[in-house]
Formats: structure tokens, sequence, C-alpha cells
């Protein structure tokens, strides 16, 4: 597993919330469903004492790791806050810190990431769905029901569409290591390169599915920086120049970062790209069939 | 959104940079009472929100007698189709040397980079890939408020020294304006100092507010009535419009519409969580479009329960065809309000983009 799996006690920052306690029981209910600790405790500043489906909700996350042995937290603050949230979590030492949160400034998430980078925090997103290793663990907002236990890693910048991917992975008999959704944004903490680290020590990833989006390039770094056989899908070929796709960091700026060019490096690099999403289980067989 | 000139100049100047002399002109007329400041000859640059400006004509030289008459024909310009309403008449200055100096934000190292060359008067694009060691890179922990200076020094090099405190400048503003981008192009060196000739600042989007800004300028009318919904929606040029839930979804959407060889009109995420009364302002929005034939949505329910976006989508009532494909929570019922009312459902993205792309063939 990478990230964290059955034993990994999670806290969510922004328990009481819509969000927060929607997903609380969420995360719950999968962890009962696969015998894993799931969320242990809720932090939420003033609101300490209650309980959100049975989870002790605390003021500080310093005050919940006094109370219990965390190793990942979740976060649903609203944007204001959520760079504050993961300079709180990385300060008290938990290791992995997932941010839901979308819209949080640029600048916001380069000092909240180059924090946690310094307290030794990896931080997933932000404005991502989270992460779900099936059978294990669930971090985020993914629909578990989709996901079937296997050996391919899934890392992703969007949600649904790896929702779709996932599924018709499932659907195809092909199970999943663990799902990333790395995030929408232009900064993120782990990017293609770090959670494809991740997989080539993992023993249940024998190969990557690398759904990537137009901006930036980070795609190529991530496909380049392993011997893991990959296929890749890069969304946003019909995507015109200068215009925020969705996310905001889905954008072709100053000629770069367009999807035709990215699919033309991967596939320079002998990476196979799928021209649609429906390509993707048959390819993956293809992988596994020349054992390469 | 993308700072004209002049409020970049505005910010730059702020911050100490020096920049020219200029006064921004709503008319011809406007000109007149600046003409003694500007001195003998002068430059006139249209304040418009497109990119290559200069090539397209809205640049334009000028001296005290033929000022006016070139600022009316500048005024009475289209430039790529936008009418000129603002003009910024600029001191013109005596350049001795041109350099390149910007920041933005890098992917990579998750930290702003400094892009900085004594290559400066030709396009960056083009430096970058004819001689990419004339460019100098470094990356600024964002935790520090200001640039060390060995950072400077090594951005410099044998650049004139007096080009550093610029550099910090510019990094306050980038970090004080929530920037994406912030450029000098160029910065030029004249025989009364260092000046920034033109500046180019992006402000992030989802810092607007905390900057001040009310309006982004960068969305068209329709684009902003749907952010006011909180839709992700970008205008194209086709007939098949497009909803779905999720950026990458909605465009791998898109993407398959151009592989059968059709066309979107739009790019419209409804977002997560959508409930039906969401769903109906997307599906009115994109059929209030004159351009669109058919609608194609794609949803694949999470956290969005599919019984709601059938409601939505019926409640609508518009009079294009929907072709609809719904997955996940709730399916049964979705499918089962949606077959009702005689709606077309598929159950794949690739089969209602395949009919989509049929019906506008």
């Amino acid at each position: 597993m990478i990230y964290g799996d059955k034993k990994t006690g999670v806290l969510v920052q922004g328990a009481t919330g819509k969000q927060g306690e929607f997903h609380i029981g969420l995360m719950n209910a999968y962890a009962k469903q696969v015998g894993g600790r799931g969320v242990v405790a809720g932090v939420t500043p003033g609101k300490g004492g209650q309980q959100v489906h049975g989870v002790p909700v605390y003021n500080t996350v310093k005050d919940a790791m006094k109370e219990h042995d965390i190793g990942a937290a979740v976060i649903f603050v609203p944007a204001g806050a959520a760079a504050d949230a993961i300079m709180e979590e990385a300060n008290a030492g938990i290791e992995t810190i997932v941010c839901i949160t979308e819209h949080i400034p640029v600048q916001d998430t380069m000092k909240a990431i180059a924090y946690a980078r310094m307290e030794g925090a990896s931080v997933i997103g932000p404005n991502c769905p989270g992460l779900l290793s099936p059978g294990e663990v669930k971090m985020g907002i993914m629909p578990s029901a989709l996901f079937t236990r296997g050996h391919v890693g899934v890392i992703s910048r969007s949600g649904t569409l790896t929702y779709e991917v996932v599924d018709e992975l499932t659907r195809a008999g092909i199970g999943q290591s663990t799902v990333v959704g790395i995030g929408g944004d232009p900064v993120i903490g782990q990017t293609f390169v770090d959670v494809m680290q991740r997989f080539e020590k993992d023993p249940e990833t024998k190969a990557v599915v690398l759904i990537g989006e137009v901006g930036g390039n980070l795609e190529e770094e991530g496909a380049t920086c392993t011997d893991l056989p990959i296929v890749s899908y890069i969304a946003g070929v019909s995507a015109p120049p200068d215009k925020r796709m969705g996310h905001a960091g889905a954008i072709v700026e100053g000629g770069e970062g367009d999807a035709k060019s990215k699919i033309a490096r991967l596939k320079k690099h002998g990476v196979p790209v799928a021209s649609r999403v429906s390509e993707i289980p048959e390819m993956v067989r293809d992988l596994f069939r020349c054992g390469c | 959104m993308k700072l004209r000139e002049y409020e970049a100049k505005n910010v730059i100047k702020a911050a100490g940079i020096p920049v020219p002399a200029g006064f921004l002109i709503k008319s011809p007329d406007e000109l007149t009472p600046h003409l003694a400041a500007l001195g003998d000859a002068f430059v006139l640059k249209a304040q418009v929100d497109v990119g290559g400006r200069g090539k397209a004509g809205g640049i334009l030289m000028a001296d005290k007698a033929t000022g006016t008459k070139v600022a009316q024909e500048l005024f009475g310009k289209q430039i790529k189709g936008l009418p000129v309403k603002e003009v910024l008449a600029e001191q013109k200055l005596d350049i001795k040397h041109e350099y390149y100096l910007s920041i933005t934000v890098d992917r990579s190292s998750k930290q702003p980079l400094i892009l900085f060359t004594e290559a400066g008067g030709v396009e960056i694009e083009i430096t970058a890939k004819e001689h990419p060691e004339l460019i100098r890179k470094v990356v600024a922990n964002p935790l520090m408020k200001d640039l060390p200076p060995f950072l400077i020094r090594e951005l410099l090099s044998t650049a004139p020294k007096e080009i550093g405190p610029v550099i910090n400048k510019l990094y306050q503003v980038f970090i004080g304006k929530d920037a994406l981008l912030a450029e000098i192009n160029p910065l030029v060196a004249t025989p009364n100092g260092i000046f920034a000739a033109d500046a180019k600042i992006i402000v992030d989007d989802n810092a607007l507010g905390r900057q001040g800004i009310t309006v982004n300028r960068d969305l068209s009318e329709r684009e902003r009535e749907a952010e006011k919904h909180g839709f992700s929606y970008v205008e194209l040029d086709g007939r098949i419009g497009v909803i779905g839930n999720g950026a990458g979804l909605t465009m791998a959407t898109l993407d398959l519409i151009e592989y059968y060889g059709g066309k979107a009109a739009n790019f419209l995420d409804v977002g997560g969580g959508a409930e039906s009364e969401r769903v109906k302002n997307a599906v009115r929005l994109v059929a209030s479009v004159p351009s669109v034939k058919v609608i194609v949505v794609n949803l694949l329910g999470g956290i969005t329960k599919c019984d709601e976006v059938a409601k939505g989508i019926i409640a609508a009532e518009i009079p294009q065809k929907v072709i609809v494909r719904l997955a996940g929570t709730n399916e049964a019922e979705g499918r089962r309000l949606l077959s009702e009312k005689g709606y077309e459902m598929l159950d794949t993205m690739d089969l209602v983009v395949k009919k989509a792309v049929e019906v506008t063939a």
C-alpha cells in the first residue's frame, strides 16, 4: 500500500461542516466494511467535545494527536482556511495530508506545501478527491462501490474522470492497488513523479494508469521516472488555448501544456496513450499480456 | 485575470519600479493637456484585453505635432476585433539595452520561478528554444518575504547591479498581488536609469476577491453568468452543448466529440453534488446559446445523485434534444424518471457522444 492501510488512523479537519460530516460517515462505512480504523478524530476550532457519527471532535490537531494514533488527515475546510489547516497538521506530525478543498489561492498553496515539506509531511491535493486503496483505506470522497482490489495503480489530476476509468477497469475485471487523485490545481503537493515513486516500491502495484490533462508537463516527468508499465490518457485534446477548463491548472499557456504535444512526448518515450477512456482496460491487458 | 498594461504599470510603480511617464486617455482630446509632459516623441498604446496588440497595429509612434491625429487614428481602430476605449500615452525611452525579467509559478518545484536574461528584445519563447543558456533561472522559497541577495547575484551575473532592486521589488509584487505571472518585457537601460518599458501581471482567479477585483474581465458575459451559478463554463464554437460533472470528465466528453468528428458548443462542469435546481439552470444556460442543436449530459454519480439530475433535466423544459448518460448513485430512479418523459438515454459516454454527432451531422 502507499500512503496508508487498514491500520491508519485518519483525522478529518472541518469535521462539523456539511461536507466533513457527510464524508466522515462514508469513510467510516467503508472502514467498517473492510475492517479498518477509518476516521478516529475530527477537528473544528471551537467545537471541541462534540461528536460526529460517534467520532470525537477536538479544537486543535495537537489535542487530537494526544488522544489518538493518527497517520493521515483529510481537509474539508473552506479555501481561506485550508492552507492553515495543512500547516497545522504538518506541524503536529501527521505524515499524509489530503486536501479536498478547491479554490485556494496559489500563493497560499505554495507556502503551505513548502512548510509541510519542511516538517516532513506529504500533501495530496489541493482540489482533489483523495485516495482509495481498495480493501484497505479510503481518505477522501471517492465512491468506493466502483473499486475492486487488484494490481493496477491509478494517478489522476481529476475526480469523476478517475471514477470513470476505475469503473471501466472494474467492469473489465482489472482491480486496483491504490487510486490517487492528485488534484486539479497548478501547484499540488504530490505530483505524478512522487506518486509513481511510491508505486515503484509498492509490491501490490504491477502497472499504472496515468490520467493527465492540459497544463504543465508533469505527466511526462511522471511517466519517464519509472520502469513500471504505464497506460496513459490525456484530457483536453480539444481545449482552446488560454482558457481554464474547469480546473485552475487545466490551461494551455504561452503555447505550453497542450494535450497534443503531451501525447506526442509520452509516445516518444514509449508510453501508450489511449484516445478514449473506454480503450484503457484493453490497453492495460495488453501490458500484462506482453509481460513488459 | 490579466491586468491591462496601465494597471500593471501602476502596480509596479507603487512598488518602486521606475516606469516611463505616462497618461491614460479615454478620447483623443484628453491627450492635449499632457503634450507638454510627454516631450517631443511619445508612444500611444491601445489598452485592449488581447495579446499581440503590437503586431495588430495597437501601438503607434507620435510626436507633438502629430499626436492628436495619431490618437484619433488609434481610437478609431479595432484591435483583433476589440474597439479601443483606452490608450496609454507614454514618453518614448532612449533605449540602450533590453533585458527580460519574469516571475511565474513553477509547477514542478512548487515554488516561484524567476527568469532573467540579458538577451532581451526578442520573444522569450524564441530565446528559450534557440539559446536556453542565455536565460538564468532560480526558484525562491515561498516562505521568505524577500529574495536572498545570493539569488539576485546568481540572476544578474554580469548585468548592472542596479537591476537587483527591481528583481526584488517585482517579487514583492508577485507575492502581494497574488500573481500567477509578473513580467517586465522589456526591462530597459537608458541614460536616465533602468525602466520597465512594458509590464504584464496575471492575477490568480482564486484570489480576485482579496485583491479587490470584482469583475473577471477574462470571462465572457455568459461565462460570468455561469460563474454566478457556480459552474465552470467555457464558450466554444460548435453545435453540441455539453454538461458534465467534474472538469476531467467534461473535458474527456469534449475530446470524444472531436474524436467522432463533431464540435462542442461549450464546456460546462456542473460541479459535485448538484441538485435538481442547479442541473435545471445548467441545462437552460446551455440551451440559451443559439447555435446549440443538441445537448449531451454525461454524469457519473458519486456525491451527485442521478435522480436529482433527471429531475433537473425535466424541469428545464428546453426545446432542444437532450441525450443523457447517467451512471452511479440512484441510477435506476434517474433512468425511470427520464424514460417516463421519453428522453433518450444511452449506457456509455461513447454512445451518447456518437449519437449527438449523428444528430448534428
